[in-house]
C-alpha cells in the first residue's frame, strides 16, 4: 500500500546508480588516521537557527578532508515546555520525547519518509542521554519535544566495501544527536543540572593481522581496517556522571581492562564535545 | 494616581495581532512614521533571498534557500528506472530513429519546441519521472511536528511544486533517457569479425542500434529547517537552484552484465531551461472576517508575507514568472480566498514580481 499523502513516483522500482568502476576502488586501502588517536574532529556548533522553536542548535563535525566524504549536519528543534493534551495521565515530571529522523538525502541510500527502526533506536538512546539532565519536576503535567533532522550523514560516499559500517556511523550520529540536543535544550531555557554532551570511542585494527590494536575517539569507519567495538558515551562533566553508555562489538568477556579503558575514552572524547558545547553557549549569553 | 498600562510591541502582536498590523500599516501620522508592516518591513519589500547550492555531498544537486526566517534544503537525487519495469512500455518509433537520438545527444530534441509541448514532456509525465516531496514536519515551526501524517499544508505544496515542474517544462525528458549506443569500435569489430553471419543477424543488430534501455528518475527532497511564513516561494526557489546545481553521472547500458551503470568520474549537468521565480503576496483588509461596520474597506498587498501576517489574511496570490528570455512570460498565476484582487491588481503585480525575479536571479548568480 502506498502513501497516498506523498509524491510516490514511478510504480515500478528505481535501482540507485551502480557504477562501474568499483573494482578500482576496492583496491584502495583504508587512508588512516590523520588525527592523534584521542583527539576528536573540529565541531561548529550554532544556536537559534530555528527562531520560531522554543530552542533550536545546529551542529556541523568538519570533514575528515578526503572529497566525498562528508560531515555530519545536524538541525535540532526544541517545543517546549508546554501543556500536555488532556487525555494524556498525570505526569508529576516533564515528558520527554524525542525524534531523529534522517533526511531522504543524508545517507548513500535514498531514505524513506517514514522512520524505521534505526531511527526509533537512536531516538531511544537520546531520550535516556538528555533524561538525566534535565531537572524533571519542575515541570510537572507538561511535555517537551526535541526533534533532530540529520540532515547529512556521516557516511562514506565513495567506498563499497564498508558495507556493514551503519552500525558505526549510527554511533557517531547518536553522538552528535546528544550534543546538539542539549544546545538546543539550554537554548530553549529548560533547567538542566549539567550539559551533555556526546563522544565515541573504538577499538579498532589498523592493519590485517589480528594482533595490533588500538583505542581511537570519534572513529570514521573508513579510516581503519576494521572497527572491532566501539561505545557511545553521555556524560555530565560537573557532576561526574554517564546518563547514557551504549556498547556494541565483538570483545573477550575476560578483559575488563579493556572496556574500562574503552568507556574512559568515550568520556573524555564527549568531555572534548562538552568544551565546545559550553563555549558556544557561553557565546551567546555574553 | 492612575495606573498607566503600557505592553511592550510583542505583546500587542499576540494579544490582538489585527489591529496591531492595522495600526501600523496606518498610522496617524504618515510623514512622521510611514506605514510599515510589524516586522519593519513596507508592504512591498520582500526579505533577501540567499541562496548556497551544492552544500550537500550525498545528493545529486542541493541547494539551500534562506529568506528572512524561512530556510529550506532542497537535494535531488537521480535513480534508474529500467524501461522493463515501466509498465505499457512502449517505445515511440517516431522518436527513435537515429536522426531523433542524434538531435537528443546535442542537448536539443524535438521537445525543444518554444512552448515546450514536445514529446520529452509526455515522457516526464507518463513515467512519473520527478518525484518532489516537502517535509515540513521538522519541528520547522510549532504546529509543524513529526510523527503525524503529512499535513494538508505539506501536501498542497507538494502537489503545486509538481504540476508546477511540469508545467514550466525546466526539465526535459530527453535529458532523463539512458541510451543502449553500441561503441563505433565495438560495431566495427563485429563488422570484421561477423563475415559469415548472414545478414538477417546483422538487419537485427542494426535495429537494436539505439534504443533507450533506462530512465533517470529525479527525487527531489525539501525539508524545511525553519518556517516563517511564504513556504511556496522559498520551496520553489530551492528546487529551481537544486536543479540547476545538478549533475548527474554519465550512464550507459552494460550488455553483458544486463545493467546500467554510471561512470564514477564523469558527470554531466541536467539541462534546466529557463528560470522560473514565484512571487507571493497576501492581501490584509481593514476588517475582520465577520466584522461589520460602515466605511471604505481599505487593503494592502503584503509581499512575502510572514508567519503572523499570513494568519491575519485569507486571500493570497502567487504568480511565477519568468524573465531569462528577454520578455517577461508568466508561468503561472494562483489566487485564493478573498474578493479584493481585481484584474488590475492582478496586472499590476506583474511588476512586482517581476523586481522579485531580478532579485532571485541575482541571488542565484
Amino acid at each position: 500500500m502506498t502513501d497516498r499523502r506523498r509524491i510516490n513516483g514511478p510504480a515500478g522500482a528505481t535501482i540507485p546508480p551502480v557504477y562501474d568502476d568499483e573494482s578500482r576502488l576496492d583496491l584502495k586501502t583504508a587512508t588512516g588516521r590523520s588525527r592523534p588517536p584521542n583527539a576528536i574532529r573540529k565541531m561548529y556548533l550554532k544556536t537559534g537557527v530555528t527562531p520560531s522553536a522554543s530552542g533550536s542548535a545546529y551542529l556541523e563535525i568538519e570533514t575528515s578532508g578526503k572529497p566525498g566524504v562528508s560531515g555530519l549536519k545536524l538541525s535540532c528543534s526544541v517545543h517546549g515546555p508546554r501543556s500536555l493534551p488532556r487525555s494524556s495521565p498525570f505526569s508529576p515530571h516533564i515528558v520527554l520525547s524525542t525524534h531523529v529522523k534522517y533526511a531522504p538525502f543524508a545517507t548513500k541510500q535514498r531514505r524513506g519518509y517514514l522512520r524505521d527502526p534505526s531511527e526509533r533506536d537512536l531516538g531511544t538512546h537520546l531520550e535516556a542521554a538528555l533524561r538525566g539532565s534535565i531537572i524533571a519536576d519542575r515541570w510537572p503535567k507538561s511535555g517537551v519535544d526535541i526533534i533532530i533532522s540529520i540532515i547529512e550523514g556521516d557516511q562514506d560516499r565513495e567506498t563499497s566495501r564498508f558495507q556493514g559500517d551503519e552500525v558505526w556511523d549510527m554511533m557517531n550520529a547518536l553522538s552528535g544527536c546528544i550534543t546538539v540536543a542539549s544546545a538546543a535544550l539550554a537554548d530553549a531555557g529548560i533547567d538542566c543540572v549539567d550539559t551533555v554532551a556526546g563522544g565515541v570511542a573504538a577499538l579498532v585494527q589498523n592493519t590485517s593481522d589480528d594482533s595490533t590494536t588500538s583505542i581511537v575517539v570519534d572513529p570514521i569507519p573508513s579510516e581503519h581496517e576494521k572497527i572491532l567495538a566501539a561505545c557511545c558515551i553521555a556524560y555530565l562533566p560537573t557532576r561526574d556522571e554517564v546518563t547514557n553508555l551504549w556498547f556494541r562489538g565483538d570483545l573477550p568477556a575476560s578483559d575488563m581492562e579493556l572496556y574500562t579503558r574503552l568507556v574512559e575514552q568515550g568520556i573524555q572524547a564527549s568531555a572534548n564535545a562538552n568544551r565546545v558545547l559550553v563555549e558556544c553557549l557561553n557565546g551567546t549569553v555574553g | 494616581m492612575a495606573a498607566t498600562l503600557s505592553f511592550p510591541r510583542p505583546v500587542f502582536a499576540k494579544l490582538s495581532p489585527h489591529p496591531y498590523l492595522l495600526r501600523n500599516l496606518s498610522p496617524a501620522d504618515p510623514v512622521a512614521n510611514p506605514p510599515a508592516r510589524t516586522n519593519g518591513r513596507r508592504p512591498r519589500e520582500s526579505r533577501p533571498v540567499h541562496v548556497n547550492a551544492s552544500s550537500l555531498s550525498h545528493a545529486h544537486g542541493s541547494a539551500l534557500v534562506r529568506s528572512g526566517d524561512t530556510t529550506v534544503i532542497c537535494g535531488v537525487r537521480g535513480e534508474i528506472l529500467p524501461v522493463s519495469q515501466i509498465p505499457l512500455f512502449r517505445p515511440r518509433e517516431n522518436h527513435y530513429g537515429p536522426a531523433a537520438a542524434a538531435a537528443a545527444a546535442a542537448g536539443d530534441g524535438p521537445d525543444g519546441l518554444g512552448l515546450g509541448l514536445g514529446l520529452g514532456r509526455g515522457e516526464l509525465k507518463d513515467y512519473d519521472l520527478l518525484v518532489p516531496n516537502i517535509e515540513l514536519a521538522t519541528g520547522a515551526a510549532p504546529q509543524f511536528l513529526p510523527g503525524v501524517p503529512p499535513t494538508a499544508l505539506a501536501q498542497t505544496l507538494s502537489t503545486r511544486v509538481y504540476s508546477l515542474l511540469h508545467g514550466t517544462g525546466m526539465v526535459e525528458g530527453g535529458d532523463l533517457r539512458v541510451w543502449f549506443r553500441p561503441s563505433s569500435a565495438a560495431a566495427a569489430a563485429a563488422g570484421v569479425g561477423g563475415e559469415d553471419v548472414d545478414m538477417g543477424e546483422e538487419g537485427v543488430e542494426e535495429e537494436e542500434e539505439q534504443q533507450v534501455v533506462a530512465y533517470w528518475v529525479l527525487y527531489i527532497d525539501l525539508l524545511f529547517v525553519s518556517f516563517d511564513g511564504n513556504p511556496f516561494d522559498a520551496a520553489w526557489a530551492a528546487v529551481v537552484a537544486a536543479l540547476r546545481d545538478t549533475k548527474l553521472p554519465v550512464a550507459r547500458w552494460d550488455p553483458d552484465r544486463e545493467m546500467v551503470v554510471c561512470s564514477r568520474t564523469e558527470t554531466r549537468r541536467l539541462n534546466v531551461r529557463g528560470l522560473p521565480v514565484a512571487c507571493s503576496a497576501a492581501v490584509f483588509v481593514e476588517k475582520e472576517h465577520g466584522e461589520a461596520g460602515a466605511g471604505e474597506n481599505r487593503h494592502w498587498l503584503l509581499l512575502d508575507p510572514d508567519r503572523l501576517e499570513e494568519s491575519l489574511c485569507r486571500e493570497v496570490v502567487t504568480m511565477v514568472v519568468d524573465c531569462s528570455e528577454g520578455e517577461t512570460r508568466v508561468k503561472s498565476i494562483e489566487k485564493q480566498g478573498g474578493t479584493v484582487l481585481g484584474r488590475e491588481l492582478i496586472r499590476g503585480f506583474a511588476s512586482v514580481a517581476e523586481e522579485r525575479w531580478n532579485e532571485v536571479k541575482k541571488a542565484m548568480k
